[in-house]
């Protein structure tokens, strides 16, 4: 008791109450300041949270025990929201309008607490009031029917709508600067109390609330508020675990200092303080210092299903850095000499290393340590496979706003709006295509057709030293430029080839994830971890693990040689739709229908980064060569550009009119290529665009940057096809921009 | 759906001694037909909890050398699910020689599903000369589904060789309900190379009395 005495009083100190904290000591009886400053000191430390927002756990927990004190005390029958989450429910659960019960519970209350109420209730108020000036923060998830049950000691429902109109009214009359910040609590608001009014069963208010206030949000949120017009009856909201998901997580919003309190000072002189509540249960509100945002500031990071991101989930360190490739030794060949130019003369004898590994023996602080996470020993085959890659990447082009790359379309014709998936490998000599009708099929690009390996038979009858071993393998009786692949009872979401060219994987609707082998053509394994669709999958850079993410809101990181997932990446709000690994393996970047993009760690399954700003599902994902930016694309028709080092967006490229389903960086990243349903491949100049980033401490500090409005000026080239939405883009090693698409005639 | 619904209800209503079905039996029953058929994902707590133990454990190192990584072979589907009899009643041992024009009972993998109960499209077929099982079969029951095998068969794309001549012994059917399912099955190098690591037992003689 004395403890939390203590906590309470210093609080009242920080915040200036001090009319409350006076009358709080008197009747505590405490003996001077030096007994109270040398008990409040190690208290005091412990409340002493971080400036502009952020809980401290120590000073809630003495708080929360405070308030619950009081709030048991009170009589309220709120006890059972008082025990889940303690800091907001119970200061929830002490409206002024409970004024009944404060006279009946005052005699009963121990010490000094029972004077409080009456000499102070606009001191326990302040003591609400500042408490939640840091925004109230519980970071467990709360027990969900406890969270539910919550929902159940609201007010009058009538009254509801004259709420939101009366807050509604507020925020139309306040300054032009607080406006666009403040109307962030619209929608929201919104859902909430709808969702409240159809849990407690008032259809009929629920309805007309809807009917009055749905055309006041904001277009991006349309989507929305049609799923949510659907749910008329509490039994709905139990199936829909989208929904569920909104209600038990905090809506994240971020308002600058000014602006919050006006609006506090508004919510807290009404007598009905149903919004406040509201406000304190379900929103987040992470508050900066500094000018309040503008409407296009916030229009372009808002949209994601629980708001924005807080600031501190962008805060952890990511090594967005690649790994070091390994220096071997690379044997000249004759006709490559002319190609090398001075360099390669002298060096004839001298063997040539590989040039990315060369260039410093230092570390790049950015780059996460080689064996961070365990990764696959290079074969033979890989060598000769970088050597390979090596000689072409000399022989590169070297793009950029003059020199555009050529495009070569392959068209999937009679496909039947049945082609859902499409890859081709790395060095862009196999093209797969995943199928509505639950097939899989390969194709050669190049003139050489596909074999598989002969029988075990023929096999044990082969010159095993001969030097052509490997073409002898091959039995030639199987060749042919299609392989039609068949094992999954469903459409094909996804499709990726392994580095090395050996393996294909598949997911399907099925809830399985398939491997395949691409030298007999056969089906080695089915991976079931998903029992839902599965969206997207993708092979690791390096081989070995490869990532699926699916409708159960999970991406699941797998290992070829492990029949169970090795990481489970949760904490999306709604299906995970695409997948996709940073450059150097170390990281995975899930894009999900709940308009979020995460960056995962595959070390130990942490979301080190949340991208909000899309207003529709991502469909697409492309890191940058230099595994510094993300591209993301979604079906606003938007590509945004982010930073991971830093975690802001950095740019917003507008032109694309449908969802966007491809995205690539080329070879270098100069040109960022992005192709959509509206039947057109856009380059776009990586460069120009990741240029002059200001990273002042403000921005770093806020993550507010002001993106210049020149979508035009990047744009380099506009490229159509003929009713050929374009799903699928690939850069060769040359940089030649390989698309795809199936031809649909409508 | 309507009478399944109502249908339930009265059992519900009879089982609780009700004289009439009320709308509380009502909801019941949709609840527990759409529980039964429309499911849906785990809800978020719960994956938060397996994600956290399942991130916990560290990333497992990889050995070098290890060939083609693929989980241990039960999880596989590169196993065999037939074997080929010889008629002689003699385990052939040589690879290559198709010695079998009977078909035997045929293994079914245990673990990893089998998918195609019920997909009509075709399979490729790829029959697995060597003889060995990857699984004991003793005790086991199985039940024939011959009708897509043999067309599957026959249409077996040129790029395994068929078999010609498999036939299955009807007398395998019946009491015994065996099962073969003919899934594809990897081709024989992977099957000729797994099967030195699988188990060995005597086979032979528990077929033989079927």
């Amino acid at each position: 008791d004395r403890q939390t005495l203590m906590a309470v009083l210093q609080f009242l100190r920080r915040s200036n109450l001090r009319e409350s904290e006076e009358i709080l000591r008197r009747e505590a009886r405490l003996l001077g300041d030096d007994l109270s400053a040398a008990a409040l000191s190690p208290a005091g430390a412990a409340l002493l949270g971080g400036p502009g927002g952020d809980a401290d756990s120590g000073g809630e927990a003495l708080l929360s025990r405070v308030t619950a004190a009081a709030a048991i005390a009170i009589g309220s029958s709120v006890a059972t929201v008082a025990s889940s989450s303690p800091g907001v429910a119970a200061v929830a659960a002490v409206p002024p309008g409970k004024g009944g019960a404060r006279a009946g519970a005052a005699g009963s209350l121990p010490g000094a607490g029972g004077r409080l109420l009456p000499a102070g209730p606009r001191g326990l108020e302040g003591l609400c009031a500042s408490r939640s000036l840091g925004g109230i923060v519980v970071e467990d998830q709360p027990d969900v029917s406890a969270v539910l049950s919550a929902y159940n000691q609201q007010g009058d429902p009538t009254l509801y709508e004259e709420y939101y109109s009366g807050l509604k009214h507020f925020i139309e009359c306040s300054l032009d600067c607080h406006r666009a910040e403040l109307s962030q609590l619209f929608y929201p608001l919104f859902v909430h109390m709808y969702l409240e009014l159809v849990y407690n069963q008032h259809e009929s208010e629920a309805k007309s609330f809807f009917e009055r206030f749905h055309g006041d949000q904001e277009c991006y949120y349309q989507d929305d508020l049609r799923v949510l017009s659907s749910l008329t009856k509490k039994e709905h909201m139990k199936g829909n675990e989208t929904m569920l998901d909104f209600r038990t997580s905090k809506f994240v919003l971020r308002i600058s200092r000014d602006s919050y309190q006006l609006l506090k000072r508004h919510l807290q002189e009404k007598q009905n303080n149903q919004i406040w509540n509201i406000v304190q249960e379900h929103l987040y509100i992470d508050i900066f210092d500094g000018m309040p945002r503008s409407k296009q500031q916030i229009d372009a990071m808002v949209g994601s299903l629980a708001g924005e991101a807080k600031r501190e989930a962008n805060k952890a360190k990511v090594f967005f850095g690649l790994l070091k490739e390994p220096e071997f030794d690379v044997p000249l060949d004759d006709e490559d000499e002319e190609g090398e130019n001075e360099e390669g003369k002298p060096k004839k004898k001298k063997p040539k290393k590989d040039s990315v590994g060369s260039k410093s023996k230092k570390q790049d602080p950015n780059a996460p340590p080689q064996n961070r996470i365990p990764l696959p020993e290079l074969k033979d085959s890989d060598k000769l496979d970088k050597v390979m890659n090596m000689k072409e990447a000399a022989r590169r082009v070297r793009l950029g706003p003059e020199c555009l790359p050529s495009i070569c379309f392959y068209t999937f014709l009679n496909a039947y709006q049945g082609l859902t998936a499409v890859d081709i490998t790395d060095d862009s000599s196999m093209i797969v295509g995943g199928f509505a009708d639950s097939t899989v099929r390969v194709w050669s690009v190049t003139p050489k057709k596909l074999r598989s390996v002969k029988t075990a038979a023929d096999l044990s009858l082969i010159d095993k030293e001969s030097d052509d071993v490997l073409e002898r393998i091959m039995d030639e009786k199987t060749a042919s430029e299609l392989k039609i692949l068949y094992g999954h009872s469903g459409p094909v979401y996804g499709t990726s080839f392994s580095p090395d060219r050996n393996y294909l994987l598949s997911c399907s609707e099925d809830g399985t994830v398939r491997l395949w082998s691409l030298q007999t053509f056969t089906c080695l394994v089915g991976y079931k971890g998903h029992n839902y669709p599965v969206w997207d999958t993708q092979f690791s850079p390096y081989g070995y693990y490869f990532v699926s993410g699916g409708h159960d809101r999970v991406a699941r990181l797998w290992a070829t040689d492990h029949y169970q997932p090795l990481r489970i990446f949760a904490g999306h709000l709604a299906d995970v739709t695409c997948t996709r690994f940073h450059p150097n393996s170390n990281y995975i970047a899930t894009g999900s229908a709940d308009r979020t993009v995460r960056l995962w760690d595959v070390l130990n399954g942490n979301c080190v980064r949340i991208f909000t700003g899309h207003k529709g599902p991502i469909h697409s994902l492309a890191f940058s060569p230099n595994g510094r930016f993300l591209a993301t694309g979604a079906t606003d028709g938007r590509v945004l550009l982010w930073d991971i080092g830093h975690g802001l967006m950095v740019g917003e490229l507008k032109g694309h009119t449908d969802t966007i389903y491809a995205l690539r960086f080329s070879r270098d990243g100069e040109i960022l290529a992005s192709g959509s349903m509206d039947n057109t491949v856009r380059l776009w100049d990586a460069v120009k665009a990741f240029e002059d980033l200001e990273t002042d401490d403000f921005t770093t500090a806020t993550g507010h940057i002001n993106l210049p409005e020149n979508s035009q000026d990047l744009l380099l080239g506009t490229y159509m096809t003929k009713s050929t939405p374009v799903v699928h883009l690939h850069f060769t090693r040359r940089n030649l921009l390989l698309a795809a698409g199936a031809y649909s005639s409508q | 759906y309507v009478t399944t619904i109502l249908e339930d209800a009265k059992i519900y209503s009879s089982h609780a001694k009700k004289s009439s079905v009320d709308a509380d039996d009502v909801r019941l029953a949709i609840q527990c037909r759409t529980d039964q058929s429309f499911t849906s994902p785990p809800p978020r707590d719960f994956l938060l909890d397996i994600a956290r133990q399942k991130n916990q454990t560290p990333l497992p190192l990889i050995k070098p050398y290890s060939g083609p990584r693929l989980p241990p072979d039960r999880y596989c589907l590169t196993a065999p699910n037939y074997r080929l009899k010889s008629m002689q009643k003699k385990v052939s041992s040589s690879a290559g020689r198709i010695t079998v024009p009977r078909l035997s009972v045929g293994a079914v993998s245990s673990r990893p599903s089998t998918p195609t109960l019920g997909t009509p499209s075709a399979q490729t077929v790829s029959v697995s000369t060597k003889v060995g099982t990857p699984v004991s079969l003793a005790g086991q029951r199985f039940t024939v589904q011959i009708p897509s095998s043999q067309a599957a068969v026959k249409s077996a794309t040129p790029t395994t060789p068929t078999v010609q001549n498999v036939l299955i012994n009807p007398s395998l059917i019946g009491p015994k309900n065996i099962l073969i399912t003919t899934n594809m099955v990897s081709s024989q190098n992977t099957s000729n190379e797994s099967n030195p690591l699988k188990r060995k037992h005597d086979d032979d003689d528990d077929y033989d009395n079927l």
